[in-house]
């Protein structure tokens, strides 16, 4: 009962004017970045961060729109993948199974309102899942030292790669690397290291501008490599007929897929991908011989959406109780909490239950809002698509300049923004993951400080790392992530493939 | 060919034992040693990455290719365009550097001159009028600062 009424403070802070306006802006432009070329959800979410601060947003307002993004990005990838049977996102992947064939049967219109009927029932299940979960977690983790902590933080590490990865070592050096560049500045004991000198090394790498360059140059430079600057075809959606019994004809579907969804998106190194892989074979087992799975089967378009919609909330839960993100795109949510001076982990539910719960009554109205959005306005979604990326980078690359120009007004950190702009394009072809670089300097300050907190505890004994029960959990889970995908990995990733007939596109 | 990750992971290596010897070299906080100094953590790096890089260099994945010739020019250009708009944007002002950069990028990536900067020019003075009036941040001006109201 005590969930409940700061639930409903939660709709309180929700649905004042301004957060409820902040809210649908970002629903929309959410969508609108799920759905553009070149433009992922973690990558959105970054760019918008800068733009979130300079308009001077109370906290919770600047959550509420950021949430509102994450969503609407979610919702956003299933457009090119119904209508161009090319993916937005890795997640919408599955979606292009059923969607692209009831596109080309001219029912576009409706597997895109069912899409997003699913997506919505899907993280309306995780958002329950997450009110239910979220507390009980949050309680729990409060009995962490900082060993447990300490294990904890690399569990996130072992596992982000997720049981699909290809190269487990490849997310340990981009982690290493990420937690280096966290540790230059001035340590908590006052003493320089590696700033070598340079007055604007001192304070530390600002992880924004890091994301930014990352994320936005690298894509910017990844585009103009592959030529791909011109645009789509133009896109027609015929007039949209669905009726109710369409609507309850998904329903078991689209709940399943939710519920699967949440599951994997809770679970550290699943991620939505995998939510909508498991939704949509489920979705095949259970229906079996009276489905046409693969011909434009709209049960085969709601189940992965719920799934993968279910997943991107569930992905919340470990990132808001913990503070340990699963996944990129709630990495940088990560990064935006950690700029507003909130300490993202279990005491925020005390400390900043307003937030919390804001946040979370934010989702399910955002979800609304997105439902509301994407029906009828589709088909401005569907021309915007069209627009081709030669204009759109540059203009995305542009905004990022302006952001990231508008935290401090210097040109130095726009010098250390393509800096790492052509940094992350290297890596990418290096095929080392960007996200644990970021995770690594979101998390590095708050891994050393744990490790300094154990070993005042135990007066310099190391072994206090792997003393509690909880630790040892926490170690073996870390070991079995790193070790799994060299396992399981191959299959599973033979099996999404020959269900998929792609190859898979790179984060989420 | 496996040369990417080979060559990436001796760099790699070599930034290791830079980054454990600058460890070595951290001076002594204030008020004595602890348990874990300033040093600890970045040494537990630095020998994390070195054996992380090892393994690269013992299992390499197979390349991706490099742009080399025209494209690596384009990739270039880019990157030099890029590095010119930071260092132009407050000598020449946001709107004038907006249209050289933008314009420039969406012309290499295959937009007709004329149209892109055009583009270039119209994203500027948006992005300017509704930064500068609607949110009340001042982008600079530059060479246009005869423009200025006050």
């Amino acid at each position: 009962m005590e969930t409940l009424g700061y639930l409903i403070d939660g709709f309180g802070v929700a649905l004042a004017p301004h957060n409820l306006m902040f809210a649908l802006l970002g629903a929309f432009l959410g969508t609108l970045i799920g759905a553009l070329p070149g433009l992922g959800p973690a990558n959105g979410v970054a760019i918008l961060i800068p733009l979130a601060f300079t308009l001077g947003l109370a906290p919770e307002t600047a959550l509420i729109m950021l949430t509102a993004v994450y969503a609407g990005a979610m919702y956003g990838g299933r457009i090119s993948s119904i209508l161009l049977n090319i993916p937005g996102d890795e997640p919408a992947m599955m979606t292009c199974l059923d969607g692209y064939p009831m596109a080309q049967q001219g029912k576009a219109a409706e597997a895109l309102a069912i899409s997003a009927v699913a997506s919505f029932i899907g993280s309306l299940v995780a958002t329950i899942g997450l009110i239910l979960l979220a507390p009980l977690l949050a309680k729990f983790a409060l009995t962490f030292g900082p060993a447990e902590y300490f294990a904890l933080f690399l569990l996130a590490f072992a596992t982000l790669g997720g049981i699909t990865g290809k190269n487990p070592m490849k997310t340990v050096v981009a982690a290493c690397i990420g937690l280096m560049i966290a540790t230059v500045g001035i340590d908590n004991t006052g003493v320089q290291r590696y700033t070598f000198g340079v007055l604007e090394l001192y304070e530390g790498v600002d992880f924004i501008i890091a994301i930014v360059g990352l994320f936005a140059i690298s894509e910017l430079l990844f585009f103009i490599e592959e030529r791909a600057g011109g645009g789509k075809a133009k896109m027609v959606v015929n007039k949209l007929k669905l009726s109710w019994a369409d609507i309850r004809n998904i329903l078991p579907s689209s709940l399943r897929g939710g519920v699967l969804g949440f599951i994997a998106g809770v679970l550290p190194g699943a991620g939505a991908s995998l939510g909508s892989f498991i939704g949509y074979t489920l979705e095949k087992k259970v229906i079996g011989k009276k489905g046409y799975f693969g011909q434009g089967d709209p049960r085969g378009v709601a189940g992965p959406e719920a799934g993968n919609n279910g997943a991107s909330s569930g992905a919340l839960v470990p990132m808001l109780t913990l503070g340990v993100p699963g996944s990129g795109t709630t990495a940088v949510l990560l990064a935006l909490l950690i700029s507003l001076n909130i300490t993202p982990g279990p005491l925020m539910f005390t400390q900043n239950a307003d937030i919390v719960w804001g946040v979370i009554a934010a989702l399910l109205i955002g979800n609304f809002l997105l439902l509301v959005l994407n029906i009828p306005l589709v088909g401005i979604f569907v021309k915007l698509l069209s627009v081709p990326p030669m204009f759109l980078l540059p203009i995305v690359t542009m905004i990022a300049f302006v952001g990231i120009y508008s935290i401090s007004n210097t040109t130095f950190d726009l010098y250390f923004m393509v800096a790492f702009g052509v940094a992350g394009y290297i890596f990418r072809k290096l095929q080392i993951p960007l996200v644990p670089i970021i995770l690594g300097l979101l998390l590095g300050p708050e891994m050393e400080k744990n490790l300094r907190h154990a070993m005042d505890i135990s007066d310099g004994d190391w072994t206090i790392l792997w003393d509690s029960g909880l630790a040892i959990g926490l170690w073996v889970f870390a070991g079995l992530g790193l070790i799994l995908p060299y396992i399981v990995g191959p299959i599973l990733r033979r099996r999404m493939r020959v269900t998929t007939g792609t190859g898979g596109a790179e984060g989420d | 060919m496996t040369y990417n990750d080979r060559t990436f992971g001796i760099l790699m290596i070599v930034l290791a034992v830079a980054y454990g010897w600058g460890a070595t070299q951290l001076p002594a906080p204030f008020g004595g040693s602890e348990a874990v100094g300033p040093e600890t953590f970045p040494l537990l790096l630095a020998v994390v990455l070195g054996l992380s890089s090892l393994y690269m260099i013992v299992r390499p994945d197979p390349d991706n290719a490099w742009p080399w010739s025209r494209t690596g020019v384009e990739l270039v250009v880019a990157v030099v365009v890029l590095v010119l708009y930071a260092a132009l944007l407050e000598p020449l002002g946001f709107i004038i550097s907006t249209t050289l950069a933008v314009g420039t990028l969406c012309w290499r990536m295959g937009s007709a001159p004329v149209r892109a900067y055009l583009t270039g020019a119209a994203s500027g003075v948006v992005v300017f009028l509704v930064f500068n009036f609607a949110l009340d941040l001042a982008l600079p001006l530059g060479l246009l600062a005869f423009l200025e109201v006050s």
